[in-house]
């Protein structure tokens, strides 16, 4: 089976193997993954820079609408799960089955790999974050004690002779 | 005047060996701990002239520090005494004609006080001092090619080459008297000196010696050692080796309970046994059948023992021996969990109740003691928590297998109707509950063609990939594992995970490791020679593992990340409060400064400045 037929024997698949009912117009969950996988396929392997670009850029999209990284791992295993059953049943030629179980697996790496960077990345902003919140912190503390010190001479002024 | 002390403040250990060459030892030495006189003495000469002129200078240097060791100053004591050695010998040499020419060389070391001594030597017996794992020379060898050397005749490199590097400028016997090297040094507590002939340098690298004067063994065992050294690089001539070692500092934490905390706890066992009673150990099912004391022999003394002896090695090992021997037959013989739970309360309650005494008489080893006991009951809980691990996972895959055989037997339709529908929970936060189960059982021949293609991916992996051989051993366990459930998974991923840091460096390693790991199979399974479709299945058994370790792996990026959004929140949150102080206090401010102002308002009239009162 040629690049291209492989591709689209797979692209059938997807009703199977996405929630594509539940979710309407709206892409299911998993989709950027089972689109990587179509990618992979129909230019007969892609390679690992291609591959990694392609899924950050969903990968990112789906969290920055708020989808959790647990989410997009959960997903991609789903449809990982979903798509080896799937291929089990509608592929008779063993050699084809595993031409789409490699592709899977490559996808799979990927997303994990993908998943751990933006994973390690925000990590990394939080602890920067964290930084600017404790020089914020040294900096507020530093003007509540003048404050304090304020308050606390006023208040001596006021009790010694000012009084009400 | 310093007179030397007779018990050195040190302890030492000599030894002495033929070599593997020589038929007879011309080496001989003085270990007087008692006047603190430590010798090494190298005799030279033919017709076995050589060890007479050594045992004839050891004899009369012993003799001389033994008679004057109380009225002589140590150096002239030590001069004085080498000096009488070489008269003896050079008139020895020259009353017989078969021993003219013999002599030895000699470094000695006498011992003055609690923190100093004294090195003198002649020839090229050498002293060495350990000091902070750093070896050096404390002596100069008395060799024609070092005193060119001295001259700046030589230099070092040419000296190394020099074909009488090894001939001697000085030494006892060849004159009726000889020049002594000396030098005082001040002893810190944990240095090591070494007296040796040149039958220990000359054939033991200094890399080697350094590393076993600072092995931290007692200095019999380093003397030993050092002999066996030499006799390892060749043992050509004699060799003879003295190790004195400093009086060690304050025992550390860590040697208090190796000594002390071992024998304090060992010395309780019974009191431990009596406790383990008094809590109803002999009544626990697990001995069940047994006689009190055969129980309490059985399991608590045997705790004690591994306790022990972990201590005294600061190890944990046997306590985890004794927790995985003693739980993992009991799981064996179909014993429950809480029995299990129930004995290792009591022999955790009667480990306490001890060190808690331990601790009335001697606060810092009881402090120390629990520390180091509670390692220990917390190493037999992790050997309990690996065998529930493994029990879980036999469990897991039975209902997995019970659920399968179910399915083709229930009628689906009736369950849906009362809703008895069989979830599969997950064990692992991450995973779906709704999970499809890829895999029950793996045939022998897809196991096999499994095997066959790691076994190929390993071949091709390069010597110094560990991490990526790791994943493919970590793969072949996943694949077939029956029921492809994700225990294996994450145990594995945990061992690969190891200690990273969460950023780029620490991660990325381990994904290029996975993905490598991913190609090498990739072209393995194709080159086993198995019919199609075990190919297939083989590929999609370690597609499957593959998948769920890069998970699993994955998840404990997610677990080592979030700590850092909890800990920015608590932070925001320590911000958000600070601001609302500082906003409080300035409203706090700006009302004073109101009252204030009003008090004292210079505006107004005298008699109108508020109600203040003068």
């Amino acid at each position: 089976m040629s690049d291209r037929d492989m591709a689209a024997a797979v692209s059938v698949l997807r009703d199977e193997v996405l929630d594509t009912v539940e979710h309407g117009d709206r892409d299911p969950p998993g989709a950027e993954v089972f689109d990587a996988l179509l990618r992979t396929l129909s230019i007969g392997g892609e390679s690992v820079p291609g591959l990694d670009l392609t899924l950050h850029d969903s990968v990112a999209r789906r969290l920055a609408w708020g989808d959790s990284e647990e989410a997009v791992l959960q997903d991609a295993e789903l449809v990982f799960d979903r798509l080896l059953v799937a291929v089990d049943r509608a592929f008779r030629d063993p050699a084809d089955q595993m031409v789409v179980i490699e592709a899977a697996t490559q996808v799979a790496v990927t997303v994990a790999r993908v998943v751990s960077l933006a994973a390690v990345s925000r990590a990394t902003r939080d602890r920067a974050d964290r930084l600017r919140e404790e020089m914020s912190q040294r900096q507020l503390k530093e003007v509540l004690e003048k404050q304090k010190a304020n308050i606390a001479r006023l208040e001596d002024d006021l009790r010694s002779g000012f009084r009400d | 005047m310093k007179t030397p002390v007779p018990a050195p403040p040190v302890k030492v250990a000599g030894d002495t060996n033929v070599g593997k060459v020589r038929t007879t030892n011309e080496d001989s030495m003085i270990v007087d701990v008692q006047r603190g006189l430590f010798v090494v003495l190298d005799g030279m000469g033919g017709a076995n002239a050589g060890d007479v002129a050594s045992q004839m200078a050891r004899d009369v240097i012993a003799e001389f520090v033994m008679h004057r060791r109380s009225t002589m100053p140590p150096r002239a004591l030590l001069d004085g005494a080498i000096q009488a050695a070489t008269q003896a010998v050079f008139n020895a040499a020259q009353a017989q004609r078969e021993r003219h020419g013999m002599g030895t060389t000699c470094v000695a070391c006498m011992v003055l006080d609690a923190t100093h001594v004294l090195v003198g030597h002649v020839g090229d017996s050498r002293a060495y001092l350990l000091r902070g794992g750093r070896l050096q020379t404390l002596t100069r060898d008395h060799t024609i090619v070092e005193e060119l050397v001295d001259r700046g005749l030589l230099s070092p490199d040419e000296a190394d080459r020099h074909q009488y590097k090894n001939v001697l400028s000085r030494n006892i016997g060849a004159r009726p008297e000889t020049r002594v090297d000396m030098v005082e040094l001040e002893l810190k507590a944990g240095d090591r000196l070494l007296l040796c002939s040149d039958g220990l340098y000359g054939y033991a690298s200094a890399e080697a010696m350094q590393y076993l004067l600072g092995s931290g063994d007692a200095p019999d065992q380093v003397a030993r050692d050092l002999i066996e050294l030499a006799l390892r690089g060749g043992g050509g001539d004699n060799v003879t080796a003295i190790v004195l070692e400093a009086s060690q500092p304050a025992p550390s934490g860590t040697q208090l309970v190796r000594t002390n905390g071992a024998v304090a706890w060992w010395q309780r066992r019974q009191r431990f046994l009596h406790v383990a009673k008094e809590r109803g150990l002999p009544k626990n099912a697990m001995v069940r059948g047994l006689d009190a004391n055969e129980a309490l022999e059985l399991v608590a003394l045997n705790l004690c023992q591994a306790i022990f002896h972990d201590l005294e090695k600061s190890t944990g090992v046997n306590v985890w021996t004794f927790a995985q021997t003693l739980a993992g037959g009991w799981f064996e013989r179909g014993g429950d969990w809480s029995a299990l739970r129930g004995m290792m309360d009591i022999l955790g309650e009667a480990t306490r109740v001890v060190v808690d005494e331990i601790r009335t008489l001697d606060a810092q080893l009881g402090f120390l003691l629990d520390i180091a006991v509670s390692r220990a009951l917390v190493v037999a809980e992790l050997a309990l928590g690996g065998l529930l691990a493994e029990r879980l996972r036999q469990v897991d895959t039975e209902l997995i297998q019970l659920h399968t055989a179910a399915q083709e037997t229930i009628d689906v339709e009736s369950l849906d109707e009362t809703g008895d529908r069989f979830i599969d929970r997950p064990t692992i936060p991450f995973l779906r509950a709704e999970r499809v189960i890829t895999a029950v059982g793996v045939p022998d021949e897809v196991a096999g063609a499994i095997e066959k293609t790691l076994t190929i991916a390993r071949a091709r992996t390069s010597p110094r990939a560990e991490l990526v051989k790791q994943v493919l051993t970590s793969l072949e366990a996943i694949a077939t594992d029956g029921g492809s459930n994700f225990a294996t998974a994450v145990l594995a991923a945990r061992d690969l995970y190891g200690v990273r840091t969460v950023d780029d460096a620490g991660i990325m390693p381990l994904f290029d490791a996975l993905d490598q790991a991913r190609i090498l199979t990739a072209a393995a399974v194709h080159q086993i020679q198995v019919p199609e479709p075990i190919r297939a299945k083989a590929l999609r058994a370690i597609s499957t593992a593959h998948q769920r370790l890069v998970g699993a792996a994955t998840g404990l990026v997610l677990e080592a990340a979030a700590p850092y959004t909890d800990r920015l929140r608590e932070a925001q949150q320590v911000t958000s409060d600070l601001r609302d102080r500082v906003a409080a206090a300035e409203k706090r401010r700006a009302e004073l400064e109101r009252r204030f102002a009003t008090n004292v308002d210079v505006s107004q009239p005298w008699g109108s400045r508020g109600n203040t009162e003068w």
